[in-house]
């Protein structure tokens, strides 16, 4: 059994581990990238659509080009990569976290001085929303028909319902149509659509995909196969209400119904998790609340934007190299959110000593929000304020803070919102 | 008509419908009749049983409800015609399989046949894995003789067998102040039955035994002797044991017809051709009574009792070890055991089961309402758990008899028949004892038309597929040094390798199904639920079979996880 030792290792060569892996390197720690797969790029590698890398280089690249610039950069800098690398197992002595690798090559226990945690998500799955009925094959997540599709290139279906009207739902619809399935319909249990507007236009309204609001599919029939669905109108509490119920034959469903940031390294490492984000908790540098342990991209919190997670990663990645370098956290300012506007705000803490002069604060409305002023106090005195044209739930905003400007005796940081124009309420 | 069945007649037309009819055949009541709903056919079943007949044959149809034929193998071919064998098993869950390796004892030729595609696909998969101590059966009952004798074979059967085990035990909370007097009521059952090491335990040691348990009870009964394993991975391996000694198992055979004549089987047809055993066993759990009825022998009937089991998330599983059970009023009598908590082998909690009559028998869908009952009712005795710890549930059916016992007794009218029949729970706690005793009978009525021998060559023991994700380091990084493919992970949840998937697919029961292979090494058992994974195992087995990979079956038959090549489609359209 090998034995290694590095400054930092980044789980995960998907955009963030990439990104903060580059940055790590950069910042002078020896690093290494640590990728289940076989490949580098994560989950992009399935996602042939474009619209990525608006941000970042200002141009429509598909999910495979976006990784691709990152992955011929972690080339270039001759970063050490371990791809079909597995972490089995994750723990912490008084300095330093030690890793058990398992590979073809057999096991090895590194040691890193730090941990960058860029593992991603995965999606909910069909008894997580409490669908009911037999459990026949033609059931799948929307990032399998994805992989099925993209990677394997094959039609996991003929004709399914979509469950969940989350992007990846919203672009399997398109895909499956163009590659000759019949998609009978886009099913979403809440009364607004989970994905981004610019996915329900393109990919529904521009192929006829009916989206049913505020309806869900309740059960599945079917015994070898998918035969059947029901679906049934919810109320406002989510339950289905008895005598809308409708049965629509298939041979498929598909769920696009949330996801869920994989921590379940960080958890082994005792790193605490907000019960909103599903993500550790954590500064704006992406260090949770366990020293030595970074965070970045999806599984700190769930985005919509490769663009986000790219820049996340590349300051996790900078921060977990002056960690190495000797650099401690400093004050930590506590940020709230008034949550019966907002969903959440991360980070959940400002270092006020962190090297860089702003902090970027995500966050998300709870309900579509029509103009709104979104304002950040410290101690009574407003530090930053932003007007937003629209704020929906899908759609993630960013936001600076100059630290500079937040007073030295400030014990939080509020963000609070000041409706202008409220939303235009649909038909 | 017998006075005893005009009465029975009587009081079902009383209490049920007046249009149930009753007559006698083969020491048993026979109903005939039609009758409004399930509830009825159900109710009438159970008012006729124990009035000292030997079953309950239930003929009653329900007005406007057609049952389902079972499922079957879609197929036929002459793979078995004209095989004459010693002994025919019918049925390849726990019960056929243990029985066939216990045949295999001795120097005969054993055939089993299964419908489906894979061993333990109905009741001996659906269930929560739990070896009970044998104190619900009540005293004198089959079941309570061979639950206790099963349960004390269990530490030789699962070492030499190569799966899993443990001695968990169990305990039963009390909640109520009155459900305190039900205590002695279980010791005396537990003297009666011969249940080892049973106690009544205050609160403060039952927190002892398992922290994280709710603080609302006020005592509890500890039973050492319940255990844990794995349900499919204990049939699969007695069947394979079974294989490696001789015997041949067919799977997606399914028994269609026998000849009987002079109170002999003298042919089975099945899908695959016509067999001639000189004994059979049948084992055919919930269409045991078919079985039967094929024989000319019914006299029982089997209506099927659904029980649904919640899957909660590896993570929490540390918070219990044993099982741990709420009392039900009813438990005493019950015709099944009450619900609860329990860790499987592999660390996942279950939540449940439930029992509820339906006329379905291999309807396996699960219900809204029931699950959140459930949740409702037993997360509670574990605070730290949640619903959102929920990854998936499923459903089985108890192949229940209306007497509510198991049957394992030599055919009383037809020479060369053995039945296995109403192995419903705690059937798996039994199955060794069951196979132990049927043998016995196989070998008696075999030996009446000829000679058995032991055999000679005989090995009880069988290597499982190796686990590297519970070994130790260094034997760990020893076992990928020999073999690579162990290290490559394929499903990331549980952790388990391209190896693991390699050895299930050339096990020596060849599989084919993506569920055939989870059953075995648990790929997508995980809290992804094969989201990631399952792509995975289609291309190992596509590799490893010389299969198309459209041509994968989730569970066999149609169940086809993709439906075609994309480019074909694009060209057809």
């Amino acid at each position: 059994m090998m034995v290694r030792n590095v400054d930092i290792a980044v789980l995960g060569a998907g955009p963030a581990g990439m990104a903060a892996a580059l940055a790590a390197a950069q910042g002078g720690a020896i690093t290494v990238l640590i990728e289940r797969e076989n490949h580098l790029g994560g989950i992009l590698k399935q996602c042939v659509h474009d619209g990525f890398g608006l941000l970042r280089f200002g141009e429509k690249l598909s999910g495979p080009e976006y990784a691709g610039r990152f992955v011929h950069m972690v080339r270039e800098a001759g970063l050490p990569v371990l791809t079909s690398t597995f972490v089995a197992e994750a723990h912490r002595n008084s300095e330093e976290n030690i890793l058990m690798l398992v590979d073809r090559s057999g096991v090895t226990e590194l040691h890193a001085k730090v941990v960058v945690l860029a593992t991603g998500c995965r999606e909910r799955s069909a008894r997580q929303v409490m669908i009911q009925g037999t459990r026949p094959a033609g059931v799948m997540t929307a990032g399998a028909a994805q992989y099925y599709v993209n990677v394997l290139g094959y039609l996991p279906t003929t004709r399914c319902v979509i469950l969940g009207s989350g992007d990846i739902g919203l672009i399997m619809a398109r895909r499956l149509t163009l590659e000759g399935a019949e998609v009978l319909g886009v099913f979403e249990a809440k009364s607004t659509p989970s994905g981004l507007s610019r996915n329900i236009a393109q990919c529904l309204d521009d192929f006829g995909i009916p989206l049913h609001l505020s309806r869900t599919v309740t059960r599945i029939f079917g015994d070898d196969h998918v035969e059947a669905v029901e679906t049934a109108a919810v109320d406002e509490k989510m339950r289905p209400v008895v005598g809308t119920e409708e049965r629509l034959c298939c041979d498929g469903v598909i769920l696009s119904v949330g996801l869920i940031p994989e921590n379940e390294v960080g958890e082994a490492l005792g790193v605490p998790m907000d019960p909103v984000t599903k993500g550790p908790v954590m500064d704006q540098n992406g260090e949770t609340q366990v020293p030595g342990v970074f965070v970045c991209g999806n599984a700190g919190h769930v985005n919509d934007l490769v663009d986000y997670v790219t820049e996340s990663g590349e300051r996790a990645g900078a921060a977990a190299a002056a960690f190495v370098a000797g650099r401690h956290k400093g004050r930590l300012l506590p940020v709230m959110v008034d949550s019966t506007v907002l969903l959440y705000a991360v980070p959940q803490f400002v270092d006020m000593d962190s090297p860089e002069s702003h902090a970027v604060v995500y966050f998300r409305s709870r309900e579509e929000l029509g103009t709104t002023l979104v304002q950040v106090a410290a101690r009574g005195e407003m530090v930053a304020r932003h007007r937003y044209q629209h704020l929906r739930p899908p759609e993630m905003e960013r936001l600076e803070i100059d630290l500079s400007l937040i007073p030295a005796d400030a014990t939080s940081l509020d963000i609070g919102t000041e409706s202008i124009v409220a939303a235009e309420v649909k038909s | 008509m017998s006075r005893r069945a005009q009465h029975i007649q009587q009081r079902l037309q009383q209490q049920v419908q007046t249009s149930i009819s009753c007559r006698e055949g083969h020491d048993s009541i026979i109903l005939e009749g039609l009758v409004d709903n399930w509830a009825q056919v159900v109710r009438a079943g159970k008012l006729a049983a124990h009035e000292g007949y030997k079953g309950v044959v239930n003929r009653l149809a329900v007005d406007g409800l057609t049952l389902p034929p079972p499922r079957s193998p879609k197929f036929g071919d002459a793979t078995l015609d004209g095989l004459h064998v010693d002994v025919l098993i019918v049925g390849g869950g726990v019960t056929g399989c243990a029985l066939a390796r216990e045949l295999t004892r001795k120097s005969i030729s054993v055939v089993l046949v299964e419908k489906e595609d894979d061993l333990a696909t109905h009741a001996s998969s659906r269930n929560n894995g739990m070896i009970h101590p044998g104190i619900e059966p009540h005293p004198g009952s089959s079941k309570a003789y061979f639950n206790v004798r099963g349960n004390a074979m269990y530490d030789t059967v699962a070492a030499e067998l190569d799966v899993p085990f443990t001695r968990c035990g169990s305990l039963i909370l009390y909640q109520e102040r009155w459900e305190r007097f039900l205590g002695p009521l279980f010791m005396a059952r537990a003297r009666q039955n011969g249940v080892p090491g049973v106690h009544l335990i205050s609160r403060n040691d039952a927190l002892a035994l398992e922290p994280h348990l709710t603080q609302e009870f006020s005592a509890a009964l500890h039973m050492p002797s319940t255990g844990i394993i794995s349900p499919y991975l204990l049939t699969v391996a007695y069947a394979e044991n079974a294989v490696r000694n001789g015997a041949r198992v067919s799977l997606e055979t399914m028994v269609v017809d026998m000849k009987v004549r002079e109170g002999r089987i003298t042919a089975v047809r099945t899908n695959r051709g016509t067999l001639y055993p000189r004994v059979v066993v049948n084992a055919a759990g919930l269409y045991a009574d078919t079985v039967a009825d094929m024989a000319g022998d019914q006299f029982f009937t089997i209506h099927p009792r659904k029980g649904e089991i919640i899957i909660l998330d590896r993570k929490k599983g540390h918070l219990i070890s044993h099982v741990v059970a709420k009392p039900r009023l009813l438990q005493v009598k019950s015709d099944t055991k009450g619900g609860g908590i329990n860790r499987t082998i592999d660390g996942n909690i279950l939540v449940g089961p439930n029992a509820v009559e339906q006329p379905f028998r291999e309807d396996y869908s699960t219900d809204r309402d029931h699950i959140e009952l459930m949740l409702r009712r037993y997360l509670p005795l574990v605070p730290e758990l949640s619903p959102a710890d929920l990854i998936t549930y499923f459903a089985g059916t108890r192949p229940a008899t209306y007497e509510e016992d198991f049957i394992v007794e030599r055919s009383q009218y037809v020479r060369n028949l053995v039945h296995a029949a109403g192995i419903q729970s705690p059937g798996l706690a039994s199955a060794p004892a069951i196979a132990e005793e049927v043998a016995r009978l196989t070998v008696s009525a075999l030996e009446e038309v000829t000679t058995v021998a032991d055999n000679p060559t005989f090995d009880g023991h069988r290597r499982g597929i190796p686990e590297p994700e519970r070994m130790l380091w260094e034997d760990r990084d020893a076992l990928i040094h020999r073999r690579p493919d162990y290290g490559v992970i394929v499903c990331r949840c549980e952790g388990i390798s391209k190896g693991q998937v390699m050895d299930a697919l050339g096990s020596p029961i060849p599989v084919t199904s993506v569920d055939a292979v989870k059953r075995r090494v648990r790929v997508g058992m995980g809290r992804c639920q094969g989201g990631f994974c399952t792509p995975q195992v289609l291309r190992i087995i596509g590799e490893k079979n010389g299969e198309q990979l459209a041509a994968i079956t989730k569970k066999g038959g149609d169940s086809f996880i993709l439906a075609a090549e994309t480019k074909s489609v694009r060209r057809a359209s």
